[in-house]
């Protein structure tokens, strides 16, 4: 995927590199890096992988399958003008505190939220399910039992994706409250911004290639959904999201609509701690991993019936993944910052809509918030076990429609995928 | 003054071949110095010659007569009050030598049907693409009916005029190439509510722009949302030639952008930049916006083609004639900041052709006029030059080319509305 490309350690000085941990608040969790580039890192990368062996061999046998990471693809972009340029500019940036650095370190080294599983998913769900038999052998990657279609898509999944994670590595500058003498915080705005555009408009050529159009419509709501996903319940400053004030009535989350080219119905779900949760992500996640599934299958030209599937399939295991990834904050020894829309505060605040005060704290600006003393809480309550138990609906909701395809190596290499998220 | 005359001619070979592909249509008006309307300058007083003066005069009983025109032209005009100015325009040009002829039609009262509900039609589609009044708000703020519509109304009178010309009388509007008209204006206004956030600009259109407004990640993102929607009502054209076509448009709009970041070293790649850059931000969705709703008529490669051609050269009109407003109309009239290029460090046609004669501009375009004082200088270098009299004669080279280019087609109201609509685009005071 191109931006992880330019953002390749050439570009960037090592001390950048070296740090362990990266925390940021404009995501949704703490990402922990488990693929070392650097030297210095390598001690920490080897524990991490002592503590976890099975996400990364999951995904590099998974790899294998499907011929090799899809990102190698996108090597091409890397000989573009726009993108050197970028390289470029960003060096200059190097220095400054601007998060798109933030952002760059994230799509190399974030671990299992990394850009390449998304579009190996897209892949391995082609290849476990098929695809009908009067498609050409001209459009086939026969090696890989994929369509070059369904590659291409690959490609704009981890783009679309990219581009959305850039854009939301913006720095609010919004006058009067603006107090950035240097001008590097615009200039990285102005970079960030551009670059995003750059992946976004190039995702819309390589959809348009594709020459169905049912499919752009599809994948152009996804990135639709991603931005309204920026928008939901309360925020502060630099629009982190904090929770909305959990209502005494709980709703149980269901899909508001049934077409899902349609927006998502907001205000129902706010202020019930799963349904807010299942909004949030499905904005933000499920949707552009179901609908690249979905889209992936209607490419292979399957019926409307598995398209749907596929749909909930990208969609599960995108929450379930989330689910997974809201967890690890509060693993035995850890500290610091934590999204405030994380599963497991969500839990907690429902169960003592007392602590809602702590959140308000934080409505000017995120970092205000007592996180030790949330963290304590969370670790009192339910919420982990609930989080657990939610994970463990949707990696099942997932599982169950892995299980209505053929038995095939891609299958199973999805299904440990889907075991590495749930044992971790 | 001779020499300087063939310089100049010799100069504008070369953009003629860069721009049209021959200079022949560049060398048929002969002297760079006779087709000049010196409008612009003596209204600003920049003419200090013998002739220039009687032209200042010309100018003056004119300028009275524009008062009264101008009068209700505030930045919040609207494209109704826009036709009546429209016509004083139409009128007043007849007054000038010049090979534009007087026309009577005026396509904004031709299309008034078929425009009147842009933007409420826009602002439909973004209501039922989202539950958040949050986004729905910044995603519709520049949608409220005091833009200009160039683009949309360009879009609509192609369409028509195309329809006429392959199906005579039996011609109505397609439903789609109305769509294509919405997208066009869709695509432009995200584009403008991302470069607001680049440029950090004040104003637009007479108001606080979208940046001064809201959290800038949220502008961003009802930026990208606008872009959304658009592709998914290009995708239900079901067209798959529009769609790539369309798709092209936003990639150009990016790729503008990134040359805007860089500057070039010496003079002519300095100029092919710019031409390149101009075409890609303004140019491509005209002119991919009428080729579209040419394709959507069923026009074959060439038909398509001179449609293209057409939007092509009314944009790089448009937009010479942009930055030449950007040294001489004032804040009130244009409803965002004058001078704005310059301050934002950017190198256009005036001061390019400015630098022929001033080469001392040189290394301020290179440090982008950061330093204390660069941007009066180059300001007032650019007036003593020829360098905004050469703008107005390159854009009316395009406005001409695209007259001619409109001429091909079948004589009807909508065609001529082509011809007006260069006329407008060449004259235009915002």
């Amino acid at each position: 995927m191109s931006l992880s490309k330019i953002f390749c350690p050439k570009f960037l000085p090592k001390h950048l590199l070296a740090s362990a941990k990266v925390v940021t608040n404009s995501g949704d969790c703490i990402y922990k890096p488990r693929r070392h580039l650097s030297s210095s890192d390598v001690q920490f990368a080897k524990l991490a992988q002592e503590k976890k062996p099975d996400w990364n061999r999951a995904v590099s046998e998974a790899e294998k399958i499907v011929g090799y990471p899809t990102s190698f693809l996108s090597l091409r972009w890397l000989l573009s003008d726009e993108i050197a340029n970028v390289a470029l500019h960003l060096r200059k940036l190097v220095g400054s505190n601007h998060p798109l650095l933030k952002t760059a370190k994230g799509l190399l080294y974030n671990g299992k939220n990394n850009m390449q599983a998304w579009g190996l998913i897209v892949l391995l769900i082609s290849k476990a399910a098929g695809h009908s038999a009067d498609i050409p052998d001209m459009e086939q990657d026969k090696a890989a039992g994929v369509l070059h279609s369904q590659r291409a898509l690959a490609e704009v999944t981890e783009m679309i994706r990219t581009s959305h994670l850039v854009h939301k590595g913006l720095v609010n500058l919004q006058p009067p409250n603006n107090v950035d003498a240097s001008g590097d915080m615009m200039f990285g705005n102005k970079i960030a911004l551009l670059s995003g555009d750059y992946l976004l408009s190039n995702s819309s050529i390589e959809l348009a290639n594709l020459r169905n159009q049912e499919l752009v419509e599809l994948m152009s709501s996804a990135v639709r959904d991603l931005t309204e996903a920026e928008f939901v319940g309360p925020r502060d400053r630099q629009n982190n999201p904090l929770p909305a004030k959990p209502k005494a009535k709980q709703v149980e989350y269901k899909q508001f609509i049934e077409n899902n080219l349609e927006p998502l119905i907001v205000s129902e779900a706010l202020g019930n701690a799963q349904a807010e949760w299942t909004l949030r992500n499905v904005l933000n996640a499920g949707s552009l991993l179901g609908k690249s599934c979905q889209g992936t299958l209607k490419l292979a030209g399957h019926s409307e019936d598995l398209q749907e599937k596929g749909y909930l399939f990208g969609k599960h295991l995108a929450l379930a993944w989330q689910a997974c990834l809201d967890r690890e904050p509060f693993q035995p020894g850890s500290s610091g910052s934590f999204s405030l829309v994380c599963a497991p505060l969500m839990f907690t605040l429902q169960n003592k809509p007392e602590l809602y005060e702590h959140i308000e704290k934080g409505l000017e600006n995120v970092d205000e918030v007592d996180y030790d003393l949330l963290r304590a809480e969370v670790l009192e309550g339910p919420g982990l076990e609930l989080t657990k138990k939610l994970q463990k609906e949707h990696s099942q909701a997932a599982l169950k429609v892995l299980n209505e395809l053929p038995a095939s190596d891609a299958r199973t290499a999805l299904a440990n995928i889907i075991a590495a998220v749930q044992e971790s | 003054m001779g020499s300087k005359t063939i310089l100049n001619v010799r100069f504008h070979e070369k953009i003629g071949c860069l721009f049209f592909g021959s200079p022949g249509i560049l060398r048929r008006r002969g002297c760079f110095f006779d087709g000049v309307s010196s409008r612009w300058l003596a209204q600003c007083g920049y003419l200090r010659t013998d002739t220039a003066v009687g032209i200042l005069q010309v100018n003056r009983s004119q300028r009275n007569v524009q008062a009264t025109a101008v009068s209700p032209m505030h930045p919040c005009v609207r494209p109704e009050q826009v036709m009546t100015t429209l016509r004083s325009y139409a009128t007043m040009n007849t007054q000038q030598p010049g090979p534009m002829p007087e026309y009577q039609v005026d396509p904004y009262r031709l299309l008034e049907d078929d425009l009147k509900d842009v933007y409420s039609y826009i602002k439909t589609v973004l209501r039922r693409n989202t539950y958040q009044e949050g986004l729905y708000e910044i995603a519709t703020y520049y949608f409220d009916g005091n833009g200009k519509a160039l683009r949309p109304m360009v879009a609509i009178l192609m369409a028509r005029a195309i329809n006429y010309h392959m199906y005579k009388e039996n011609s109505a509007l397609l439903a789609s190439q109305r769509e294509v008209a919405m997208i066009s204006e869709m695509i432009h206004t995200a584009s403008l509510v991302h470069d607001d956030v680049i440029d950090q600009s004040d104003f637009r259109r007479g108001k606080p722009s979208v940046n001064v407004m809201w959290n800038h990640k949220q502008v961003t993102m009802a930026g990208d949302f606008i872009l959304a929607i658009a592709s998914m009502m290009i995708a239900r054209l079901k067209n798959n030639e529009v769609t790539l076509v369309l798709s092209q448009v936003v990639t150009d709009l990016v790729q503008g952008e990134f040359m805007q970041l860089g500057s070039k070293e010496t003079e002519n790649e300095r100029f092919a930049h710019y031409l390149t850059k101009t075409y890609r931000k303004t140019a491509s969705l005209m002119a991919n916006s009428v080729k579209s709703v040419a394709l959507l008529a069923g026009a074959d490669e060439q038909l398509s083609e001179l449609a293209y051609q057409y939007g092509r050269n009314i944009g790089l009109g448009f937009q010479l004639v942009d930055d030449l407003l950007d040294f001489v109309s004032s804040s009130a009239m244009m409803g965002k900041p004058t001078a704005a290029d310059l301050k934002l460090g950017l190198a256009t046609a005036p001061v390019l052709f400015a630098c022929e004669k001033y080469p001392e501009l040189n290394p301020m375009i290179m440090r982008r006029f950061q330093e204390p004082g660069d941007v009066e200088r180059a300001f007032e270098l650019v007036h003593k030059s020829k360098g905004l009299e050469q703008t107005q004669f390159l854009a009316k080279q395009h406005c001409q080319e695209a007259v001619r280019i409109a001429n091909m087609l079948k004589d009807s109201p909508f065609q001529k509305g082509l011809l007006v609509t260069a006329d407008y685009v060449l004259n235009r005071m915002k």
